[in-house]
């Protein structure tokens, strides 16, 4: 299958980023037809749509969106958009910010309207100023042409939006550190559903609080507009997964960049749209942004994109980091720099993950720095054994993952460079000088 | 069996065993019933839960309607977990187990293992732990984390980075049940540490507490330092009486000397804090100015004599012109026996033991200083706190009107002159010009009248209340308004009769409290000053004439009970004339002090914990004190000098035991009759209301 | 007759065989020494008089961590903890024994301490020579107890080694 375009369709278009090529292009017929549905309806046709969220779990978005309380009690409700993307391999919402900002505005506010959201936040992560402008000159417009504010298209309906610009945290990408980092609390995760009430009870400042990605915002104005029905349709091929994704490819491919496909396309597919491959074959694939885990070539050929269809090859979609590795990529250098990044980034709140994390990475400098021990490998899957699902939040999991998964596809490469102290790929030297 | 609402709790099953726990019960606690235990180390009852230590992990399960066990695919932090329908915990599998292990695995990999010279040593958490959950060896053979060693955080209190865990109960602390938000963590990751923002001073009034909940030795005392090791300890119950609050605690002691207080739970005073007055503001018993044996005056010097003496020199001095002086520590015995001296031997009636501005007559005095008690504070709807400042004077107190407000809702109003640490979680603070709180009480009764619609003739206008003390009317009428809604607690300390006019200002509270149905406080401050008001210790002059009349040379001999003039008089020069005049002096206490220099005689006196005697807490709860230490020199209980001296003068059978004084006490005084040592409860026995008719 | 046979059967006989193995053994080598000129050797795990050993450096290896009060089931060993400061240096790391005794009457020579000691501190040695005429001698203080050291004499005040040893922090 080829490219699909539904959210990147105007993305080269300067125009799209002001209000009126925004309208001239459809825009704003989503919200228009919203305010004069139901709240319920507006949730069943996202839930017609069969739309899950695009931030990594994948979980469906509508349940999310019907949790909130049908009737206010006392508080207010809040819609979150969570643009932290601090996922190494990840560049989407970036690029969905910067581009297409009325789309996430008009998603946002759909989604207050189905909600009875009373105002919205936007976490930005702070490296993101470019989007951030954008997105402040497209509320800015939106405000000004009433369709923020006060009485929203004359539905007597209020919805405000703020930008918040996170601090650097990849920790604050997790929503319940989203929320504290939100609130003026360190950014570190907060209990979670069965031990706490779901946020859609209990979010923001103890209120009812809705919070997905920026790709499933920007998604919204597309099914309510065209039919939950229509969006159905897309990625019908897969198993229960639909509509467009938008795969961010990196590595050794001729031509990086986004590409929007739809569910049921395969991973060799993106990486002909992406130009093939550079400067050797295919080795590896990191196939949805880092913390997921890595699978070989052999697996790429029969991977097809689907939330289910990439657990027979025990990987994830996650938030669509695709990293194409090819032949002269050394995986234990590969590794040791993502659990570099994981040590980094542990809030430090749980044990498994703040000591974890770090054994983890002083491993793997001793194995990459020739001093490996015999049984480090070992050692390191039963690290990894005691941290995955040990933490409190999904960060520990996904500094697990991914050492785990290079251990169990790429055993023979972990055993040479232990053994002999050098790696087995030759031209590995340039990655060894990453930081 | 008792029958138990459906509603109120849930059918779970622990390691195969199905019982009924109430619903929302967090499982650590749930297991607890069972006689089933989960390691923790960040979880803490009195906080709330957090799972950042992962020690407490279990492995949940759902029953399914088919009678299957639908397990969760990650095991669950059992400190967070609250218990629902059909759950299924197991808390002894092997994955159990080998979770366990993986946590110690971690936490010991950057902990330096300095237990020998590390004072938890020996009472720690993670070495308990490890021995019965963690594994024997470890793996890791790569540098471990290095920190500075024993960073002073503050004058009590030492950090040594290297053994943290960052288990986060002292960050909470501070920010859950101390309020003062002093300790955060900085820095991410394996770096992450707790300290004070900028490295400042830790400056809280509850900082000890960080001590004794810290698993691990990176929170230790700096005045317990290298003192000694569990092992070397023994320990007695004991009681603080560095304020009125008496709040249990444990005294540690080794070889005869006191080197350690900490916390001891009662849950109706102080559940289980300390403040840091009463934790480290021991020094005295171990002091090198600690008076050893009785020394009378010769010329300009002292010279050591025997009891027997100095006890005649005394009796030959005392007599109906004569007054005691008494301080806060002394003893329920002593001061029923100094009362009995003084009336039985002397022929005196002046005893006084208040040292405010104001000593308000007979007359004038407040009848119920307690009606609420300590506890009932967490579960008011309204505390107004009027004119004290109870972080410094009543720290238990003050934690309990936190409590209330931080867990129960509880609406704080603070009407002081100056800040107090209440001010922060105040949701109303009226804060008036120094010296008009008594304009200020009068304002709040007009406006509870006006709410109530009564009569507000003869009262300041509104206007006239805020030009003296600045708090405007609509405040006023909202703390009426907070008052009238019900279940209220007005609480004033009796610091409130150094401010002006604080007969009238008490007058006008308690109209208010009637007026509101609130329940009103005056709580005492010294440690048993609650103790001698409920004895009616002051009965002739009070302290002020006993100073004048010392001044003026109407009295002959004074005799000061633990108690120096000089610091605690309000006028320095009063004192002085007065110990300057006075013929006769006689100075009995712990240590040597300013006003001994005037002595004839000096008596040394026993510290609380060297003897055994009951004291009374501001809320009226009687408490025993048994003896725990020995007293280093000569010195004897103030109950047996007042009681030997008075076989001297009026022979008879002396008193032999601290018991047998506590009898008589219940026999004379109804309010004690259920106070006897026999019939002491455990967490102590509140004085039995006795109907006053004074003039509220 | 009889009566001379039966003096040198019972008599003469038995005399002369004990002053036959008199005889006999007068060559060979004495098992009884001259104690207090000469003393015996002792076996190599025999436990007596404690010694608190130092570091080849000169600092006290007792860093007054109690165990060994601890482990001592005559309960005869007090200890008194202070700290190290770098003017004032006695044991390597935090902290050291200020007071270290045993009371010598009360101890059983079990070796528990030696056990428990984490540093190799205190160690129970040959000296066996305990007797004393005063009850007060028995009550072995730190300085009684501190082995010597070859630099010892040389150093002006013991507790001051500056430098000596590199010390963690």
């Amino acid at each position: 299958m080829a490219e699909y375009k539904l959210l990147l369709e105007h993305s080269d278009d300067t125009a799209y980023r002001t209000l009126d090529g925004y309208r001239k292009k459809g825009g704003y017929k989503a919200l228009e037809k919203a305010v004069k549905m139901e709240r319920q309806a507006i949730i069943d046709e996202v839930k017609a749509s069969g739309l899950r969220g695009r931030g990594g779990a994948g979980f469906p978005t509508w349940i999310k969106w019907n949790g909130l309380p049908k009737e206010k009690v006392g508080k207010k409700h809040y819609v979150v958009c969570n643009a932290d993307e601090g996922e190494p391999g990840t560049f989407k919402d970036k690029q969905l910010m910067e581009e297409t900002p009325f789309l996430l505005v008009e998603g946002m506010t759909i989604a207050g309207f189905a909600t009875q959201g009373d105002a919205g936040f936007i976490y930005i992560r702070g490296e993101f100023i470019d989007a951030a402008k954008a997105l402040r000159a497209a509320i800015d417009e939106a405000y000004a042409a009433g369709l923020l504010g006060k009485n929203i298209l004359g539905s007597g309906r209020d919805f405000d939006l703020y930008i918040h610009m996170g601090a650097g945290s990849y920790e604050c990408g997790e929503e319940s550190a989203l929320m504290s980092s939100l609130m003026g609390e360190r950014g570190m995760p907060r209990l979670k559903f069965p031990h706490a009430p779901l946020p859609t009870i209990s979010g923001l400042w103890d209120s009812p609080t809705l919070i997905n990605n920026v790709e499933t915002y920007t998604c919204v104005p597309f099914i309510v507009n065209k039919g939950g029905e229509w969006y159905q349709t897309l990625g019908a091929a897969t198993k229960n997964s639909r509509g467009t994704k938008i795969f961010s490819v990196s590595g050794h491919v001729n031509k990086p960049g986004n590409y929007e496909i739809e569910f049921g396309t395969t991973l060799n597919e993106l990486l002909e749209m992406s130009g093939g491959m550079k400067g050797g074959k295919l080795k590896a694939c990191v196939p949805g942004g880092s913390s997921v885990p890595i699978i070989d070539a052999e697996m790429c050929g029969r991977a097809v994109l689907g939330y289910e269809e990439m657990s027979d090859v025990k990987s994830m979609v996650g938030s669509g980091g695709c990293m194409f590795l090819n032949e002269h990529t050394c995986i234990v250098s590969f590794i040791w720099r993502t659990a570099m990044f994981y040590a980094q980034e542990s809030c430090g709140k749980c044990t498994p993950c703040r000591e974890g994390t770090k054994w983890m990475l002083q491993i793997m400098e001793r194995i990459v720095a020739g001093n490996g021990q015999p049984g480090d490998k070992e050692l390191l899957l039963e690290v990894c054994s005691q941290i995955d699902g040990r933490s409190f939040c999904g960060l520990g999991d996904a500094a697990a993952w991914p050492v785990a998964a290079a251990i169990r596809v790429f055993p023979e490469e972990f055993d040479y460079f232990i053994a002999n102290g050098k790696s087995m790929v030759k031209s590995s030297k340039d990655l060894m000088l990453v930081p | 069996m008792a029958t138990v609402a459906a509603t109120d709790t849930v059918n779970i099953v622990i390691n195969d065993v199905d019982l009924q726990v109430p619903k929302g019960e967090l499982v650590v606690e749930a297991v607890k019933r069972l006689g089933h235990e989960i390691p923790i180390f960040c979880y803490h009852p009195r906080m709330k839960p957090v799972g950042m230590c992962r020690m407490c992990l279990v492995e949940v399960g759902f029953k399914q309607p088919d009678g299957s066990v639908r397990k969760m695919p990650k095991p669950q932090a059992g400190c967070t977990l609250p218990v629902s329908e059909g759950m299924v915990i197991y808390t002894d599998t092997e994955m159990v187990h080998r979770d366990r292990k993986g946590v110690l695995e971690f936490l010991l990999i950057n902990h330096p293992l300095d237990c020998p010279v590390c004072d938890r040593g020996g009472e720690c958490p993670l070495q308990n732990n490890t021995i019965f959950y963690g594994p024997s060896t470890s793996r890791y053979i790569d540098i471990k984390r290095h920190a500075p060693k024993a960073f002073p955080l503050s004058e009590y209190v030492t950090l040594d980075l290297e053994r943290c865990i960052q288990c986060g109960r002292c960050v909470r602390f501070t920010e859950e049940i101390s309020g003062d938000a002093q300790l955060a963590f900085r820095f991410r990751g394996a770096a992450m540490q707790p300290s004070t923002f900028k490295l400042t001073d830790f400056d809280s009034k509850f900082s000890g507490n960080v001590i004794e909940i810290c698993p691990v030795g990176a929170l230790t005392s700096s005045k317990y330092r290298f003192r000694a090791r569990p092992w070397d300890l023994e320990t007695s119950e004991g009681l603080c009486l560095e304020c009125g609050n008496g709040c249990n605690v444990w005294l540690d002691h080794r070889a005869a000397k006191l080197v350690r207080v900490n916390g001891r739970t009662n849950e109706a005073i102080n559940e289980e804090w300390t403040c840091d007055k009463g934790k480290f503001g021991h020094d005295y018993y171990n002091s090198s100015k600690r008076l050893t044996q009785p020394l009378r005056r010769e010329g300009d010097r002292f010279v050591p004599v025997s009891w027997g003496e100095a006890y005649a020199e005394i009796a030959a001095h005392l007599g109906a012109k004569s007054a005691a002086l008494v301080g806060s520590t002394v003893s329920n015995e002593g001061l029923f026996c100094l009362q009995k001296l003084f009336k039985d031997g002397f022929g005196s009636e002046n005893i006084d033991h208040r040292w405010t501005r104001t000593l308000p007559a007979a007359g004038e005095r407040v009848a119920k200083r307690h009606e609420s008690s300590i506890a009932s504070l967490e579960h008011k709807k309204t505390v107004l706190v009027f004119g004290a400042d109870l972080a410094n004077s009543q720290p238990i107190v003050h934690l309990r009107v936190r409590k209330g407000w931080f867990l129960n809702e509880t609406r704080v109003v603070v009407a002081h002159s100056q800040t107090t640490d209440a001010d922060s979680f105040a949701n109303l603070l009226l804060s008036c010009k120094p010296g008009s709180l008594d304009d200020l009480a009068m304002g709040l009764e007009r406006a509870v009248a006006e709410a109530q619609k009564t009569d507000v003739q003869g009262f300041a206008s509104f206007k006239d209340t805020e030009k003296t003390t600045s708090v405007k009317e609509s405040a006023l009428r909202e703390v009426a308004a907070m008052l009238l809604e019900g279940n209220a607690s007005i609480v004033c300390t009796a610091s409130i009769y150094n401010e002006n006019k604080p007969v009238e200002t008490l007058a006008a509270l308690a109209k208010i409290a009637a007026a509101t149905g609130a329940e009103f406080n005056v709580y005492a401050e010294g440690g048993n000053d609650e103790g001698a008001m409920a004895l009616g210790v002051m009965t002739g002059r009070n302290t002020h004439e006993i100073l004048q009349d010392c001044a003026m040379g109407d009295l002959n001999a004074l005799w000061l009970v633990g108690a120096d003039p000089l610091t605690l008089h309000p006028s320095r020069r009063l004192a002085e004339d007065a110990l300057e005049a006075v013929p006769f002096l006689v100075y009995q206490g712990l240590l040597e002090c300013e006003a001994m220099g005037y002595a004839s005689i000096v008596l040394p006196m026993e510290a609380p914990g060297e003897h055994d005697g009951t004291y009374t807490n501001i809320e009226g709860r009687v408490q025993r004190m048994q003896q725990a230490v020995k007293n280093p020199g000569d010195g004897k209980p103030a109950w047996r000098v007042f009681s030997e001296l008075l076989v001297r003068i009026k022979p008879g059978r002396p008193s032999f035991s601290a018991k047998e004084i506590m009898d008589e006490i219940a026999a004379t005084h109804p309010a004690f009759a259920e106070a006897t040592y026999d019939k002491l409860e455990k967490e102590g026995t509140p004085l039995k209301p006795v109907i006053e008719n004074f003039y509220m | 007759m009889k009566g001379q046979a039966q003096m040198y059967r019972d008599v003469v006989k038995p005399l002369l065989a004990g002053f036959g193995i008199t005889a006999k053994r007068l060559g060979r080598k004495k098992v009884t020494i001259q104690y207090p000129e000469e003393l015996r050797e002792q076996y190599p795990r025999t436990r007596w008089r404690h010694f608190l050993t130092r570091y080849d450096s000169g600092l006290e290896r007792c860093i007054g961590c109690s165990l060994c009060a601890g482990a001592c089931p005559a309960r005869c060993i007090y200890v008194e903890a202070a700290e190290n400061t770098d003017q004032e240096r006695y044991s390597p790391g935090e902290r050291y024994a200020v007071r270290y005794e045993i009371n010598m009457l009360r101890c059983i020579f079990c070796g528990y301490c030696q056990d428990a000691c984490p540093t190799g501190a205190i160690v129970l040695r040959k000296d066996f020579e305990l007797a004393n005429y005063e009850r007060s001698q028995f009550l072995f203080t730190k300085e009684m107890l501190l082995e010597e050291y070859p630099g010892q004499n040389l150093e002006p005040h013991k507790g001051k080694m500056q430098g000596t040893i590199a010390l963690k922090n």
